[in-house]
């Protein structure tokens, strides 16, 4: 960074210091060829979005720190590189994964997929090439003693060696003990399709007396688009439109390859029925989740802020202690009341239920578990508007609520035509943030309940009846229980993305950032 | 920043001049009972869990609010032990990664956006506008949305560079370092550009350049910004969940959110104890950060909203 400063006495002009101009060619240099080497790898391994990301990333800031005339755009070229990677690049990639069939049998780009397969090994049957004997050392490592009519090896399983004083089998060598007999029965059973000898080109035990070198199993045939399974000599066709290699008779090779499947992750949400059902209801349910968090943490810190907003003694201790919920770490805290609310063990059942002989099943229970979801959002959450709102209070000019006296105004209309609207100016744009961070709330969900209780009639990744949309997503990318579908996750991620977008056009409508912009310094 | 500031200042004038109105005595009484009834909600949670972990018995069921039996310090320090002793549980080991992690982002988050937002501020070239109109509606998408194409960048990208392959610490900072720019960048910019641009240009004509004026003078003038968006990052990196849960897969490389979230999984009611003990450990140091720091973190609150 110092570089550009070197320049920045003369904007617009040549460099002031030639040496720091020469360095920082020689750094940008170093820079573009790592980045050249990255870009130009992924490409070659069919991650061609993130490759391409990356050269015109670095391309883009080459030219930034080249032209003196961009020199102001130079101190933020390290914040631009990660916009570019970590926020540009995942949303884009993001909206491209939703229209393929990007999942656990379809991890990987073509080439990749093929890279991966050609690494199988398979032995061919009657493939006899040598005879073999087995031996063993003290760490029960195994070694194999090969020889045919041209030359005898000693394959360790990580080397092979030309024996050279070939004749007689010895009883032991190189540290390895010949077995005979039962033991190398046994171990004719620890050594089926073990690899011996040079990774690359390795020896196995092929049947009782044979040994022989391992082939490739799978070969890509490019020209005929066919993937040759020589084990079984069977033709695997590439099906472009579903990502997968497919035999003559309908069964498809171990790997399969993502494919652009069009609006099919969306068609799916509508088409499905077992998820069409419990995503309206998921949908519903993270509306209502975001909506009465904010509105029951509102009311609960508004009042309380009222309530302290008189002096007594121990004003500030009572105010600093209310804060603490909010300073424990919400994992922490949400992770307690989960024990607190433990329907069994937990302190609040069974203290309720000594009172009145029944407790509330508070996390096991569809109701009672989206009510224990908002009780601990308003413990967690209603601190932060106690002080938002204190902070509000004491900006309203107590003259207007002098003109209102004078006019006969009550305490009522005091507050909801005076104190409520003016609080709602300076509150709003906070209210409708906290309700997008509310939409989006994996954390107290996924702690709390994960997402439970289940949710009957719905497909492969279990749901419950307390799982919102970004907790939804995390089921189906990552969840347990299901194939990881990155492409059908990426679509409802969509979703929510312009359902985010819809509401912060509504917060700017609020608010006045955006004049920030044009405003001088 | 400096409105908030003006305004708390306010609050606590106001707090001690305003005159007691309406102070009968039945409105005393109904305020202290609310006071009450908001204090036992609000700190029953914390004090059960204190109790639970100086309670040697470590079952939930045979939790009492004043822990029983005990004869010596050593009883109230039983499931510290078992916490610090447990194999199964490298509760040192989570918490110095969380620690590294949060550390080293907010130190990258805190450098690099003063870094940008300064030139936001203090120059004016071609696509500023639309740069800064960018990045302000980049930052209102969490970067949790697109939590898959992080992942698969990251699965990508860890065959090349290991420091950042799944799993591995360094790229969650990269993930974090990466989200936290575009709130950050807005924050800091705010802030100086209520720095009076004199001060550059004085120090311009005295022949500095532009680095040392940054570095030299407004540098530690806005060092206020700084501690909030460092308080805040550094809060947020530790508090943060699900990046952390899909990339670090291995129990050594968990921090602090994922270990307590995963050992509550496997063994809760059973262990509670263990559990709480480790819950104050790590709750502690930070509520007293937001304590003393209170007036930064409200400040940096009510403009970014980050919580809540």
């Amino acid at each position: 960074m110092s570089t550009a400063a070197a320049e920045a006495g003369s904007p617009g002009g040549l460099p002031a210091a030639l040496p720091n101009f020469a360095l920082r060619l020689i750094l940008i240099a170093i820079a573009d060829a790592f980045a050249l080497l990255l870009g130009v790898s992924l490409i070659n391994d069919g991650n061609v979005f993130l490759g391409a990301t990356i050269l015109v990333t670095a391309l883009l800031l080459t030219i930034v720190n080249i032209l003196p005339n961009l020199w102001p755009l130079r101190w933020m070229t390290p914040a631009l590189a990660l916009i570019a990677l970590l926020v540009i690049y995942p949303f884009g990639y993001t909206f491209y994964i939703a229209f393929t069939n990007y999942s656990d049998g379809h991890r990987y780009a073509r080439a990749e997929a093929l890279q991966l397969m050609s690494r199988e090994k398979y032995l061919p049957e009657g493939e006899a090439s040598y005879s073999w004997e087995i031996f063993r050392n003290e760490a029960g490592e195994y070694a194999l003693w090969l020889s045919n009519e041209n030359e005898t090896l000693f394959a360790t399983t990580t080397t092979i060696t030309l024996v050279e004083t070939a004749g007689e089998i010895p009883e032991s060598y190189e540290g390895y003990t010949l077995l005979t007999g039962g033991e190398r029965f046994r171990a004719l059973g620890d050594v089926q399709g073990a690899a011996f000898g040079d990774p690359n080109n390795p020896v196995g035990v092929a049947s009782r007396s044979a040994a022989g070198t391992f082939r490739q199993r799978w070969v890509w045939d490019e020209s005929r688009g066919v993937l040759m399974d020589m084990e079984n000599n069977i033709p695997y066709r590439a099906d472009d439109t579903t990502g997968s290699f497919v035999a003559p008779n309908g069964s498809t090779a171990p790997l399969g390859y993502w494919v652009p499947v069009g609006l099919n992750n969306f068609a799916r949400i509508f088409s499905d029925s077992l998820i069409a059902g419990p995503l309206v209801r998921i949908f519903l349910w993270t509306v209502a989740f975001a909506f009465f968090s904010v509105f029951t943490s509102f009311v609960v810190g508004l009042f309380m802020a009222i309530v302290l907003n008189r002096s007594f003694p121990g004003v500030r201790v009572v105010r600093s202690l209310l804060i603490i919920p909010y300073a424990v770490p919400g994992m922490i805290s949400i992770l307690i009341w989960r024990g607190m609310l433990n329907p069994n063990l937990g302190v609040i059942a069974t203290n309720i239920e000594n009172i009145f002989g029944w407790s509330p099943p508070f996390l096991t229970d569809p109701g009672w578990a989206k009510f224990s979801v908002l009780l601990v959002n308003l413990w967690l959450s209603y601190p932060y508007f106690m002080l938002i709102c204190s902070g509000a209070l004491q900006a309203i000019p107590s003259a207007i609520y002098e003109a209102a006296e004078v006019d006969g105004a009550n305490a009522r209309q005091k507050f909801f035509g005076l104190t409520l609207p003016l609080l709602l100016v300076s509150v709003g744009p906070l209210l409708i943030a906290s309700f997008t961070y509310n939409f989006n709330n994996f954390l107290l969900i996924e702690a709390l309940t994960r997402g439970g209780p289940a949710m009957a009639g719905t497909s492969a990744p279990p749901v419950g009846h307390t799982d919102n949309l970004i907790s939804y997503v995390f089921r189906f990318a990552f969840g347990a229980g299901g194939s990881r579908d990155y492409g059908f996750a990426s679509a409802i991620a969509i979703i929510i993305f312009v359902l985010v977008g819809l509401l912060t056009i509504i917060q700017f409508r609020f608010s006045k950032r955006l004049e920030e912009i044009g405003e001088n310094v | 920043m400096s409105s908030t500031r003006a305004s708390l200042a306010a609050a606590r004038r106001a707090e001690t001049n305003r005159p007691n109105t309406g102070s009968s005595v039945g409105s005393v009484i109904i305020r202290i009972v609310i006071i009450a009834i908001a204090l036992i909600f609000s700190l029953f949670p914390v004090i059960w869990i204190i109790s639970a972990a100086l309670n040697p018995a470590g079952s939930m069921v045979s939790q009492t609010l004043i822990p029983q039996n005990i004869q010596s310090v050593d009883d109230l320090l039983v499931n510290f032990n078992r916490l610090f002793n447990d194999p199964q549980v490298p509760f040192w080991r989570w918490i110095s990664n969380s620690i590294l992690v949060a550390a080293t982002s907010t130190i990258l988050i805190v450098l690099i956006t003063a870094l940008t937002a300064y030139s936001f501020s203090r120059f004016r070239f071609i696509g500023r506008r639309s740069l800064l109109l960018g990045i302000l509606i980049i930052q209102v998408f969490p970067n949790i949305l697109a939590m898959v194409a992080i992942y698969l960048m990251l699965l990508q990208l860890g065959k090349y560079i290991p420091l950042f392959s799944l799993n591995s610490l360094g790229s969650l900072i990269l993930a974090y370092v990466g989200g936290g720019m575009g709130i950050n960048i807005w924050l800091m910019k705010g802030f100086f550009d209520t720095i009076p641009r004199d001060i550059d240009e004085s120090a311009m004509v005295d022949g500095a350049t532009h680095w040392q004026t940054f570095w030299q003078l407004i540098f530690p003038l806005v060092q206020p910004i700084l501690a909030v968006v460092g308080v805040l990052s550094f809060v947020g990196t530790i508090n943060e969940f699900l990046l952390a849960r899909i990339i670090l897969t291995d129990r050594e490389n968990w921090t602090l959110m994922v270990g307590l979230f995963n050992f509550v999984e496997a063994e809760f009611t059973d262990d509670w104890g263990v559990f709480a003990a480790g819950a104050l450990i790590a709750a502690a140091p930070i509520v007293a950060v937001y304590i003393v720091l209170q007036r930064y973190i409200v400040g940096g609150l009510t403009v970014g909203a980050v919580k809540g």
